[in-house]
C-alpha cells in the first residue's frame, strides 16, 4: 500500500470508458445518475463512484438542477452531470489511450461496445 | 341480475354501505343502489386496486363518502357506477338502459371533468355557480371528489413520483373546488392529507432508509450530497423491487465511492490498516504469546489489502464476480 497522490486522471477501468462514451455521445448534454446507470446498463453502486472520481479529476461537474423544472414535472431535484470546458477533450484522449488493440487478453477486451449515435469507434 | 352472491344482505361490504345510507337517509332507494352495487361488482370483477384490494371497494368507498354528505340516490348510484365505463366492456348505452338518463348522465359528466383541463377548473373555483357550469350538475363535482378523497386516502401505493403530482393537483384544484361547493369538512381532510403527502418523508421507504444508513459511511461533508440526489432518483422508479435493487446496488458499491471520496487522505488510511493491525498484535499477545500476535497481525492486513484490492477496481471485482460464478458452475 504505497501512500500515492491523487493521480491526474481516473483509472480507465471498462465502466468508466463506457460512462465517457455515453457522455460524449453529446458532451454539451447533462446527465444524471439514473440516466447513466440505464443506458451503461451498470449498477449505481458503479456509477457513482466513477462519477464521484471524475469530478476529483475535474473532467466533470454537477449540480442540482434548476427548481422550476422539476416542480413542473412533479418530481424531486436531480442532479446533472456534465463535461468541464476541457473534460470532453481529456476525456477523448484518455479514451483514445486506453484503447490498445495488441493486449487482447485485457479483461474486457472483445466485450461489445453498446452501439451510440455519433461515437467514433 | 347474474351476480354470484345470492341475496343482498349476503355481502358484508354492500351491507356496510346500506347501514350508512340509511343511516343519513331513511328513505333511500335501497333497490336501486343494491342494483348499482351488483353491477359495479359485476363489472368489476377480477379487478384490484394499487393496493391490492378488489376494485369494487373503490366506488363503493366513494359512494359511502357521499352517504356521509346525504347525497341522493342518483349520486350514489353514479358514484358506484363512476369508474365501469372507463375501466370495462360497459357502456353509457347500455347503462342507460339498465339506470335511466339522470344516472348515467352523472357517470358521463364525471368522466367528462377527467378530461377538463386544470386552469379552466382552477378558474372555476371562484364561486360555486361557475363551478357548477363547468361541469353541469353539482353532483358530479361532488362524485368527483369524493373519488379524490378516496384515492388521497389510499396514495401510498402509488410511486412517490405520481403522489406528489395528485397532491399537487388536489391542493391546487380540487380543494378550492371543495370549498366553493360548501364541502367545506371534505376540502379541509383533502387538504390536509395532500399537504402531509407533499411533506411527506422522502426517506420514508425501506429502500430509503438503506440509502441513508449507507451514506453514513462518506466523508461528512458529502453525506448530505449524496443522499439527497439518490433519494430523488429512487423517488422516480416506478416499483418497489426496482427501487430495492438501486438501494442495494448503491450500498455495494459504497465501499467503493467512500475509498474514492476519501482519497486525498491515503495516508489515513495507511495509518489506520497500521493501527489496526497493531491493535490485533497487542491483543493477540495478552492472549496467546508472540506467535498469535504475529498471525493476527498478518491476518488483518491480508484482509485490509484484499478488501481494497477488490474495492480499487471494477475489472477486479467483475472478475472476481465471474470466478465465483465459475466455481457454481462447476459444482
Amino acid at each position: 500500500m504505497k501512500n500515492r497522490p491523487v493521480p491526474p486522471t481516473p483509472r480507465m477501468t471498462l465502466p468508466t470508458q463506457l460512462v465517457l462514451r455515453v457522455m460524449l455521445a453529446d458532451p454539451a448534454a447533462h446527465y444524471y445518475g439514473l440516466q447513466l446507470i440505464g443506458t451503461t446498463g451498470r449498477p449505481g453502486g458503479t456509477i457513482y463512484p466513477i462519477m464521484a472520481r471524475l469530478e476529483q479529476v475535474g473532467w466533470v461537474t454537477s449540480d442540482w438542477e434548476d427548481p422550476a423544472e422539476h416542480i413542473t414535472e412533479g418530481r424531486p431535484r436531480r442532479r446533472y452531470y456534465r463535461f468541464t470546458d476541457d473534460g470532453a477533450e481529456r476525456a477523448r484522449d484518455a479514451l483514445a489511450q486506453a484503447y490498445r488493440p495488441s493486449k487482447q487478453s485485457r479483461p474486457g477486451a472483445g466485450l461489445p461496445w453498446p452501439d451510440l449515435p455519433g461515437v467514433p469507434t | 341480475m347474474n351476480q354470484p352472491a345470492g341475496p343482498p344482505s349476503s355481502d358484508p361490504l354492500l351491507t356496510g354501505l346500506l347501514a350508512r345510507i340509511t343511516s343519513h337517509r331513511p328513505g333511500a332507494d335501497v333497490q336501486l343502489i343494491t342494483r348499482a352495487y351488483q353491477a359495479a361488482a359485476r363489472w368489476h370483477q377480477g379487478q384490484r386496486r394499487k393496493s391490492g384490494d378488489p376494485y369494487v371497494t373503490h366506488p363503493v368507498a366513494v359512494a359511502s363518502i357521499l352517504a356521509g354528505q346525504g347525497a341522493d340516490d342518483q349520486t350514489l348510484c353514479a358514484a358506484l357506477l363512476h369508474d365501469v365505463v372507463e375501466d370495462t366492456p360497459y357502456t353509457l348505452a347500455a347503462m342507460r338502459k339498465e339506470f335511466g338518463a339522470e344516472i348515467t348522465g352523472l357517470v358521463a359528466a364525471v368522466m367528462a371533468l377527467e378530461h377538463v383541463p386544470a386552469e379552466r377548473v382552477a378558474a372555476a373555483c371562484a364561486d360555486s355557480a361557475a363551478a357548477i357550469a363547468l361541469a353541469g350538475d353539482r353532483r358530479a363535482l361532488m362524485i368527483k371528489l369524493a373519488d379524490r378523497l378516496h384515492n388521497t386516502r389510499t396514495i401510498r401505493y402509488l410511486p412517490r413520483a405520481k403522489q406528489v403530482d395528485k397532491s399537487r393537483q388536489t391542493l391546487e384544484v380540487l380543494v378550492p373546488l371543495a370549498h366553493a361547493l360548501g364541502m367545506n369538512s371534505l376540502g379541509a381532510e383533502l387538504e390536509s392529507l395532500a399537504a402531509a403527502t407533499l411533506r411527506g418523508r422522502p426517506g420514508g421507504t425501506a429502500s430509503g432508509r438503506l440509502l441513508a444508513a449507507a451514506a453514513v459511511l462518506l466523508p461528512p461533508q458529502e453525506r448530505a450530497r449524496w443522499r439527497a440526489e439518490w433519494l430523488a432518483e429512487l423517488d422516480v422508479l416506478p416499483g418497489r423491487r426496482e427501487r430495492i435493487r438501486f438501494a442495494v446496488q448503491i450500498t455495494l458499491g459504497i465501499g467503493r465511492l467512500a475509498t474514492t471520496l476519501y482519497q486525498p487522505a491515503a495516508a489515513a488510511r495507511q495509518a489506520f490498516g497500521v493501527v489496526l493491525a497493531a491493535a490485533a498484535a497487542a491483543s493477540g499477545l495478552v492472549v496467546g504469546g508472540w506467535r498469535a500476535a504475529l498471525a493476527l497481525a498478518a491476518t488483518v492486513l491480508a484482509v485490509l489489502a484484499g478488501v481494497l484490492w477488490v474495492l480499487r477496481s471494477d475489472d477486479r471485482t467483475r472478475r472476481l464476480a465471474e470466478l465465483i460464478r465459475a466455481a457454481r458452475g462447476l459444482r
